[in-house]
């Protein structure tokens, strides 16, 4: 039920309420004053919102700060890659794909293979020497990991790789680059 | 301070704060921890000053209807 006091109270001239005068809505001056008040009011509670919606980025960062990525992983033999050819690992942990490239010129690169875009794997396309998101077709420089062309803007990130002999060691990630 | 000085300031910060957020995103995913948190604290300190203003505004108002 509504409650006829109050109903009373907010429909008098001068009710310090922001739906006031509902039955007297010639009151041009009335009316733009606290429509105006009403749009100040969501205006200050948007930027509220969006400040407070940067925390949980915040409160996750520190929950992840402090984990290292710098463990050192034997990936795989150099005799079995040769150039032009790539293959898949895990780092730092089983639930990171990344990609091994061998490119022609004889370089090994290593990055992250979740595309920076939509998290679609990453594939290394021999011919054009780059690296290929077929999602929606976003391209990747083979050198640098930067994004070249299609949605992604952001880098993959980079596998600091060590050979040593005949092995290819993973030994640490480095997220922003170049 | 005038009720145009509030508007103002609430305004920007409205902006401030899209864009913060924006930041706030980026650096999460490229691992850049303490830029994420000074992002954060400044948008957070941002809206802040949004009420502050706000009842600044809401205080000058009154006082021109009295
Ligand atoms: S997910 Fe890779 S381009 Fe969209």
């Amino acid at each position: 039920m509504v409650d006829e006091k109050k109903n009373q109270k907010r429909n008098q001239r001068k009710a310090d309420d922001d739906m006031i005068n509902l039955v007297d809505n010639l009151n041009r001056s009335e009316d733009l004053r606290f429509n105006r008040r009403a749009f100040l009011k969501s205006a200050v509670g948007a930027s509220l919102t969006l400040g407070i919606a940067t925390l949980p980025f915040s409160i996750k960062a520190m929950m992840d700060d402090g984990e290292d990525d710098s463990e050192k992983l034997e990936i795989a033999k150099l005799s079995e890659l040769p150039k032009g050819e790539s293959m898949e690992f895990h780092y730092p942990t089983d639930s990171e794909p990344a990609l091994l490239v061998h490119t022609k010129n004889g370089e090994l690169k290593a990055y992250n293979n979740k595309c920076t875009h939509l998290q679609c794997p990453v594939f290394y396309e021999k011919k054009e020497e780059v690296l290929l998101c077929p999602c929606h077709r976003g391209f990747f420089n083979v050198n640098s990991g930067q994004p070249m062309a299609g949605p992604p803007q952001r880098e993959l990130p980079k596998i600091l790789l060590e050979v040593k002999g005949d092995v290819v060691y993973a030994v640490g990630r480095e997220v922003r680059h170049g | 301070m005038g009720k145009k000085t509030c508007w103002v300031a609430i305004l920007c910060s409205i902006f401030l704060n899209v864009v913060m957020l924006q930041w706030t995103i980026e650096a999460f995913f490229g691992k850049e921890f303490e830029h994420v948190y000074m992002y954060t604290i400044i948008a957070i300190a941002s809206s802040f000053i949004a009420l502050l203003f706000y009842g600044k505004w809401r205080k000058l108002d009154k006082h021109e209807r009295a």
